[in-house]
């Protein structure tokens, strides 16, 4: 699918869309929900490029390491100091997400645990079994791309009764944040590209409510330039007609009712519960925990762990208006100052998706163009 | 973080697990998530699971798709 990335190709969509353009009065104002969408849209440059082309990239909620509130981590940061003989396991960029306690990566452990990044979740349940006298917490992180892997770990832990393993649950669902946005009385969306490989394990359905009750046009979308282009195209294609709908532009890859088997190991090990996001706050619904007969190994209630909402971010981060499209990372006065990827001072400057750090890699190369973001 | 490679499936044991080849080196892949799988696919590989395949056709008609968006424009030429 190299045609996707071609220069000429992108080009011709470019023109295709901003052809359209011409016809509307405003730029249109079109929410990327996803953060691997985000990375993209300025890793080829297209958001200065599509600015030109009469429309406005908004950065959604969809990134699981920015939105997952600071008491999460501070959680998983007091398992591995106060435990003796304790593994907390996680991906990369959840380690340096920076707390009023520290980030996982540089706190000092009790004797004998560590924290271990890992890039499967199934790595944690070998660590375990390798390490009988010790407690494995595998802090797993993720929205509906990420937990049928979690829900088939915990599974087979419950299976084998391994009982040294459990998880410490951030998981997060889509659709809940996106009703938020798009019911919100002053929202300014116009269209929403939706995020590709969740959509492969949920299918096109849970986004319906989005065209039917809020009249919002949106697209599945993949991740080459040329999957993103093309669900612009068809966003305006939506407006034009007045006829929202859900598109997929990523058929390829995503089936319209989503990955079954996934969604069922998902409603045999989960349940829904009310979930605090960072930015967005309590959303009904928004989250998984494991159901009460998998009670122990769940670490909260495990390690009997209380962990309460703060709603705060640390003093000047700016994150949780960023996470709800409010302001643009520009506009945070710590960014790129005090808050750099060697030293960030918010989630959204962490991790590889993050709206924050997305716009100062990329975003500086497009300054130089003289085009300022 | 949803970040998926598309990556072809080498070998799958009755117990779903297997490998993919993904540009040239073998990786250990879980395929407990997939149906009718079978060694040739093609799949997206997240967190060391496999959770879609790929569908030739659809991606035939993406091609048509976007060639339909760029015909109105000057640049897409002979572009193929
Ligand atoms: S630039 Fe840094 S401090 Fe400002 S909002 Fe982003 S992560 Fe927070």
């Amino acid at each position: 699918m190299k045609e996707l990335r071609d220069k000429k190709v992108i080009q011709g969509l470019l023109n295709d869309i901003k052809k359209k353009s011409s016809s509307l009065p405003q730029p249109l104002k079109i929410m990327e929900v996803c953060g691997t969408h985000t990375m993209v849209i300025h890793r080829y440059g297209l958001k200065t490029m599509l600015r030109e082309a009469g429309i406005e990239m908004l950065s959604g909620p969809g990134c699981p390491v920015c939105i997952t509130p600071n008491e999460i981590h501070e959680a998983a940061i007091d398992l591995v100091t106060e435990n003796e003989n304790f593994i907390c396991t996680t991906f990369g960029d959840m380690t340096r997400v920076p707390t009023s306690k520290g980030s996982i990566q540089n706190t000092v452990p009790k004797k004998g645990s560590q924290v271990k990044i890992v890039y499967s979740p199934f790595e944690s349940l070998t660590l375990a079994q390798k390490n009988p006298r010790k407690d494995v917490v595998f802090f797993g992180v993720g929205f509906e791309t990420t937990i049928p892997a979690i829900a088939v770990t915990v599974r087979y832990a419950a299976q084998r009764k391994i009982k040294n393993f459990s998880l410490l649950a951030a998981l997060w669902l889509i659709p809940p944040p996106l009703k938020e946005i798009a019911g919100a009385k002053d929202t300014q969306i116009q269209g929403f590209l939706y995020p590709g490989h969740v959509s492969a394990i949920i299918g096109e359905k849970p986004y319906h409510f989005i065209p039917k009750k809020h009249f919002i046009p949106g697209a599945i979308t993949g991740f080459e330039p040329g999957d993103i282009l093309m669900s612009l195209s068809s966003i305006q294609d939506q407006i034009k007609k007045s006829k929202p709908i859900v598109d997929n532009t990523y058929s390829r890859v995503v089936k319209p009712n989503g990955n079954p088997s996934a969604l069922k190991i998902m409603d045999e090990m989960f349940q829904k519960k009310d979930s605090q996001w960072r930015g967005l706050g309590l959303i009904p619904e928004s989250g998984l925990r494991l159901k009460d007969e998998y009670k122990t190994l769940d670490a909260e209630s495990k390690y009997r762990l209380n962990i309460q909402a703060k709603g705060q971010d640390l003093p000047g981060c700016r994150c949780g208006d960023v996470l709800q499209g409010q302001i643009s990372p520009l506009d945070c006065p710590l960014f790129s100052n005090q808050c750099t990827p060697d030293s960030p001072q918010g989630p959204c400057m962490v991790s590889y998706e993050g709206a924050c750090l997305a716009h100062l890699k990329y975003g500086m190369r497009e300054n130089r163009k003289g085009s300022r973001e | 973080m949803c970040l998926g490679i598309p990556a072809k499936v080498i070998e799958i044991n009755d117990n779903k697990q297997g490998k993919i080849d993904y540009l040239g080196t073998k990786v250990k892949t879980n395929f407990s998530l997939m149906e009718d799988i079978q060694p040739g696919d093609w799949v997206i590989v997240h967190a060391g699971f496999a959770i879609s395949k790929l569908n030739e056709q659809e991606a035939k008609e993406t091609l048509d798709l976007i060639k339909e968006y760029s015909e109105f424009t000057e640049n897409i030429g002979n572009n193929k």
